[in-house]
């Protein structure tokens, strides 16, 4: 039972919306027709130094950006531990670093692609900018792996000797992730706009991508955009009836029923039978509350629910729903509280992230 | 909860034997996995020796008891032949394994199927069994397989930090049996041998077309491995309300990274030294009480210079007696961590320290020398075992007689 | 023309294109002078680099190289380069 609170001190993220501003909050949507949602980008070069920049793949560029946006946000550049979630890591390098190495023999081939593609290179690139002893890890476990990493963080926290953690998730759409992934039934089969993303009544979704850090801390830092109060994973529920019996054990545990919720996000992904049981869940247990959805804003991905923790904490801080995320008529009354993030990924990786306002 | 965590079971498949007795074997008669690579289809199948099951897919499905025709990767069959026996010696209940937590690691996932298919897999208009491994090839897959395969649900965590990875899950389990979310945690690793890795080393400059030599003046790099180990670990609570003998206690463990840079290791090992430092401190030992040390020892010019410097400023004169063991398995990247606490665990349980075999001359930059021979009858109390990685990941890990 | 026959000056511009390419350095040729120091003090390469720029020698003119270390001395400057490849060239 989680009995302590973890403070959200600062956090940083790029996304296929125009996010790396933090003073903002999604003025405006940008809509996508080809079915993948690539990232809006600063100007690196205003983040990270010419001679680090150059060696750097593009989602590296990213995910250094991301961080380093969340370090001048919380101000905290040595933090006790950095942990980093992917799903399927650099794929573009790797895709170069194979294709290469099919098409050239397995001759000449390039150190840089090979090395830029390990799972860890964000989490050892980020200690290194940082030069950060601390702990640090990578969790790589599909539509658990954000989950996983910031339990990760809660858990070091809970034991007292470490009081802050850089926590960051990456994932990359790539081309060639595009087409094997197809196969799978993981996109849409017809170019679809991202807009009308939960209107097709069709499997699938959009491919995305995104990388976003988050500062945790076990004190309220001045600079505090929500508390993160717990976090539950669930794999393969199998039905609607056991994954609420799971959401009520889990909020009971946090001291809070149903009712309490203000704002309930939600991550379904437009797919319509990978979605059937959130969307059951999320439609009769939370009739009354403001139904918020992401996953046509930055697409589907392992770690797209740093994406949704990301409209959580922005929501908390700002006490504003941006044009575009409610997808139902229940009206929010502000002050909100108590925000719920629900998602799922492939129908298999299920999780709630409770988050509150900071006091 | 407070309370030891001790580790009630093994399983272990590499090049020197398919279980934890073949394993040993090898290891107490000086018998190596280093070879030609008679499964992997690549030009470098001779000229870039390494230490390959010699077990074709199909031969590693029948020992694992899975049909080859339902999209097993490599890595997920070793995976399960070696934590198959670790329940076995664990003696867990069918309910104690549904409760359990799977957190295991790898850095290849199912890539040795991918580069196979590459091409075939992104044409939408081609068909075939290859269609098995199209989502196979990130890491999350080997876990999510493995853990339907054992029936477990409750935790599942899949972690990628290279040779630092499956050190990583071991104390990942601890942290969560600590914590009281668990009562037994499956942790370990499990890595393939694939072009990618053979041929992304190759242009790293690392491997060595011999032997390796780790901690010899005249070492030229590594040799590659593929493997899988698997470690139960349990509660205090748990084990003696069962009333089992556990082999050992993990004491303690230290992760750190070394931020020097983005594959080779800070000349003065910084990393490795704050690893095995807070390893020590998690376990309250002094440095004196540590009886052997496995490093991570991969016979690269840069680790075992890094790594020795970093244990003769850790132990000062007192450095106990030491040993890599990756002449013998290869580098098993991901599985490092857990096959060598495995050979940890067999070095507490027969008293004996493993030789660091191939080593001939010791290096100038070093006042000390790893171990040559076997060494029997040894009074072994605490144990420590080494695995730094890519991207400054450094852990370690103490084992203990209970 | 045979490549073969290039003389130092004539390649000294081709080798600065390959580094600049095979490295990812947002420099153009003419900025990046021949007898500067390519590591350490001056354009600051490391090790990895040194990797690349292997790769790059042996796809571009066929000379193999085998020891990283080896490789420091050759690629010291541009010009050292250009004149290694004029002496060791395969292709």
């Amino acid at each position: 039972m989680n009995k302590m609170s973890y403070y959200i001190n600062g956090l940083g993220i790029v996304s296929p919306q125009k996010t790396y501003d933090n003073t903002d909050f999604l003025p405006e949507i940008v809509a996508y027709n080809n079915n993948v949602l690539s990232c809006i980008v600063p100007e690196f070069k205003e983040y990270i130094n010419p001679i680090q920049l150059r060696r750097l793949s593009r989602m590296l560029r990213i995910g250094l950006t991301a961080a380093i946006i969340c370090t001048r946000d919380s101000g905290n550049t040595k933090p006790d531990g950095i942990i980093t979630a992917t799903g399927y890591g650099f794929l573009n390098d790797t895709a170069k670093f194979v294709s290469e190495m099919l098409d050239q023999g397995e001759k000449h081939l390039t150190p840089t692609f090979f090395m830029q593609g390990t799972y860890n290179a964000l989490s050892g690139l980020v200690a290194l900018t940082l030069k950060c002893n601390g702990y640090n890890n990578t969790y790589v476990n599909r539509g658990f792996s954000f989950e996983t990493s910031l339990r990760d963080a809660m858990m070091y926290l809970d034991e007292g000797k470490m009081q802050s953690f850089l926590v960051g998730a990456y994932d990359e759409a790539d081309e060639v992730q595009y087409k094997v992934n197809s196969r799978v039934g993981h996109y849409k089969t017809k170019h679809t706009n991202s807009l009308q993303l939960f209107n097709q009544n069709s499997t699938g979704s959009l491919q995305g991508e995104g990388a976003a850090f988050f500062s945790i801390e076990s004190w309220p830092g001045g600079n505090c955009w929500c508390i993160l109060k717990g976090i539950k994973m669930i794999f393969k529920p199998g039905s609607v009836q056991f994954l609420e019996a799971e959401l009520k054990n889990f909020l009971a545990n946090n001291n809070l029923s149903v009712a309490e919720i203000h704002i309930v996000i939600s991550g379904l992904s437009g797919d319509v039978e990978t979605d059937k049981v959130l969307s059951a869940l999320t439609t009769q247990t939370f009739r009354q509350v403001p139904e918020l959805r992401f996953k046509h804003l930055c697409g589907e991905y392992c770690t797209a629910s740093s994406f949704g923790f990301w409209i959580g904490a922005s929501l908390l801080r700002k006490q504003q729903i941006p044009w575009g995320l409610q997808f139902n008529n229940a009206s929010a009354s502000f002050p909100v509280k108590n925000v719920l993030l629900v998602n799922q990924y492939m129908g298999r990786n299920y999780s709630f992230i409770l988050l509150q306002a900071c006091e | 909860m407070s309370g030891r965590i001790f580790i009630t079971g093994y399983g272990i498949i590499t090049s020197i034997g398919n279980n934890a007795d073949q394993n040993y074997q090898s290891l107490i008669q000086r018998k190596c996995g280093f070879g030609s690579l008679d499964f992997l289809d690549t030009i470098h199948k001779h000229d870039l020796p390494a230490c390959e099951i010699k077990l074709s897919d199909e031969q590693l499905c029948e020992l694992a008891g899975v049909s080859p025709q339902h999209g097993y990767t490599r890595t997920v069959v070793l995976g399960i032949i070696a934590a198959k026996e670790a329940l076995q010696m664990a003696g867990l209940t069918t309910d104690e394994i549904r409760s359990a937590g799977l957190l295991s690691a790898t850095t290849t996932g199912g890539i040795r199927e991918l580069e196979s298919h590459y091409y075939e897999l992104q044409n939408k208009d081609r068909h075939g069994d290859f269609e098995l491994y199209a989502d196979t090839a990130n890491p999350g897959e080997h876990s999510e397989r493995m853990a339907d395969e054992f029936g477990i649900k409750n935790y599942i965590a899949t972690v990628s930090t290279a040779c630092s990875s499956s050190a990583n899950t071991i104390m990942l389990g601890a942290r969560l049996i600590s914590n009281g979310e668990l009562h037994t945690a499956i942790c370990g690793g499990a890595e393939a041998l694939s072009k990618f890795t053979i041929n992304g080393f190759n242009s790293l400059m690392i491997l060595d077309k011999e032997h390796c030599r780790p901690f010899d003046i005249s070492r030229k790099g590594l040799n590659l491995g593929e493997g899988a180990a698997y470690l139960v670990l349990e509660s205090e609570e748990q084990v003696q309300r069962s009333g089992k003998k556990p082999i050992a206690v993990l004491a303690g463990y230290g992760n750190t990274n070394d931020a020097f840079h983005q594959t080779a290791s800070s000349p003065d090992g910084t990393g490795a030294y704050l690893a095995m430092r807070i390893a020590l401190d998690k376990a309250t030992l002094s440095s004196s009480a540590i009886s052997y040390i496995n490093t991570h020892g991969t016979a690269t010019e840069n680790n075992d210079l890094s790594e020795g410097l970093a244990i003769e400023k850790l132990f000062g004169d007192k450095v106990p007696p030491f040993s890599s063991t990756k002449p013998y398995t290869g580098h098993t990247l991901a599985a490092a961590g857990s096959v060598e606490a495995v050979f940890c665990l067999m070095a507490l349980q027969n008293r004996v320290i493993f030789p660091n075999i191939n080593y001939k001359q010791k290096m100038e930059e070093l006042r000390i020398e790893p171990q040559k021979e076997l060494r029997e009858e040894q009074e072994l109390k605490n144990v420590l075992s080494n695995s730094f990685g890519f991207g400054g990941n450094s852990s370690s890990l103490i084992l203990s007689v209970v | 023309m045979d490549n073969n026959t290039q003389t130092v000056e004539e390649l000294i511009p081709i080798v600065k294109a390959g580094i600049i390419k095979q490295l990812n350095i947002d420099m153009t040729p003419d900025a990046l002078d021949e007898d500067m120091a390519l590591f350490g003090e001056g354009l600051g390469l490391d090790s990895i680099d040194a990797l690349e720029l292997i790769v790059l020698i042996d796809r571009d003119f066929g000379i193999k190289i085998g020891d990283p270390k080896e490789a420091r001395k050759i690629f010291q400057s541009v010009r050292v380069m250009a004149e290694y490849i004029q002496e060791n060239r395969e292709k």
